[in-house]
Order: structure tokens, then sequence, then C-alpha cells
């Protein structure tokens, strides 16, 4: 029978698995043997995230006089990595008047909002939940 | 692609892959979990599509 690891060590590990999974979308899963649903993670996130930018979304600013701007940026940030390489290479400043703004947006947020639940899907699996 | 209704499937296939992946281990039970969530969030797209065509905001 397997020893049980200390529960320090095996919550340590679950952060780390989570900081992989939000970075990168589906690591997490890779990272843990689920392979099936690390490679269908890892394609469609940051596809539903790109076709978000392609359809002229914005990625919003943590602008905190603004809550529901500032929740909207939050789920920006779900994605982890793709995130980042959108606003370095200044892409995400949306085009209000383009007639898929609206939708741009929804996909970037919504892309977010899903790798946040596939974090906690991957801290589950690390702790043995599922 | 960018009519409504082609981003409104493509939106609803995103969602229901991600959903169903992370419902269901087997699978068999994806593909018919993830199926039956795609067509429920298109029927219901296009039911409150025509509702708001009849009860305009």
């Amino acid at each position: 029978m397997a020893r049980r690891q200390p529960a320090s060590t095996e919550t340590n590990g679950a952060a780390l698995v989570c900081a992989m999974a939000w970075a990168v979308p589906g690591a997490g899963h890779l990272w843990l043997g689920r392979m099936q649903k690390g490679i269908a993670f890892l394609v469609a996130l940051p596809l539903m995230y790109g076709i978000g930018l392609w359809l002229e979304g914005q990625i919003f600013s943590f602008d905190l006089s603004q809550p529901l701007v500032a929740l909207a940026a939050l789920a920006d940030l779900g994605i982890g990595v793709p995130y980042f390489i959108a606003r370095m290479l200044g892409i995400g400043d949306g085009r209000v008047v383009s007639v898929t703004y609206e939708y741009g947006n929804s996909f970037l947020v919504v892309a977010g909002l899903l790798n946040t639940l596939v974090v906690l899907d991957a801290y589950d699996i690390a702790l043995g939940r599922k | 692609m960018t009519s409504h209704v082609g981003l409104m499937l493509l939106f609803s296939g995103f969602v229901s892959l991600v959903f169903a992946l992370l419902m269901k281990d087997d699978v068999a039970e994806q593909m018919r979990f993830g199926a039956a969530l795609f067509a429920g969030f298109v029927a219901a797209g296009l039911a409150l599509g025509w509702l708001m065509f009849a009860f305009p905001l």
C-alpha cells in the first residue's frame, strides 16, 4: 500500500499544479497524466481567447472605480500566459464600434473563467478528490 | 464567420466541450453530455432570440 504524503507536501504540490494550470491552460491536467483533457484544454481555451481577440474584443484594465470592469479584467486574467502575450503584443485594445466587439468580450471573459474552472479541477485531481 | 448564429454556435461548442470534459471522465459520457449541453445552449439561444424579436427590449 502506497504511503500517503504529509498534508503540507500534498498541498504544496497541488498549489504548484494550480499555478501551472493557470499559466498554461491544460498544463495541470497534462502534468497529472490526464492527457486527453489536458490536450483538449490546451487547444480549446487559447483558441477561444484568440478568437475573442480576432473579434476585436477588449482585454479590460483593472479599474477599481468601475467594479464590473475590474471583474471582467480579473476574468480576462484567468487565461494565464495568453493574457500577457496579448498585452505584450499590444492587442486586445478592443474596437467599440465593431459589430463583433461584445462577442469578442464574451469569448475573452468566458475563456478566462473556463480556465479558472480547469484550475479548480486540476486542484481536486492533485488532492485525490477525483 | 461573424454572423450572430455562427458565433453563438462556436461559443456554445467551446463551452460545451470544456464543461463535458470537466464533468465526465468516460469518453462516451463526455460525448453525450457535451452534445446535450450544446443542443440546450443552441435551443435556448434560438428561443430567447425569437422571444426578443416578439418583445424587443
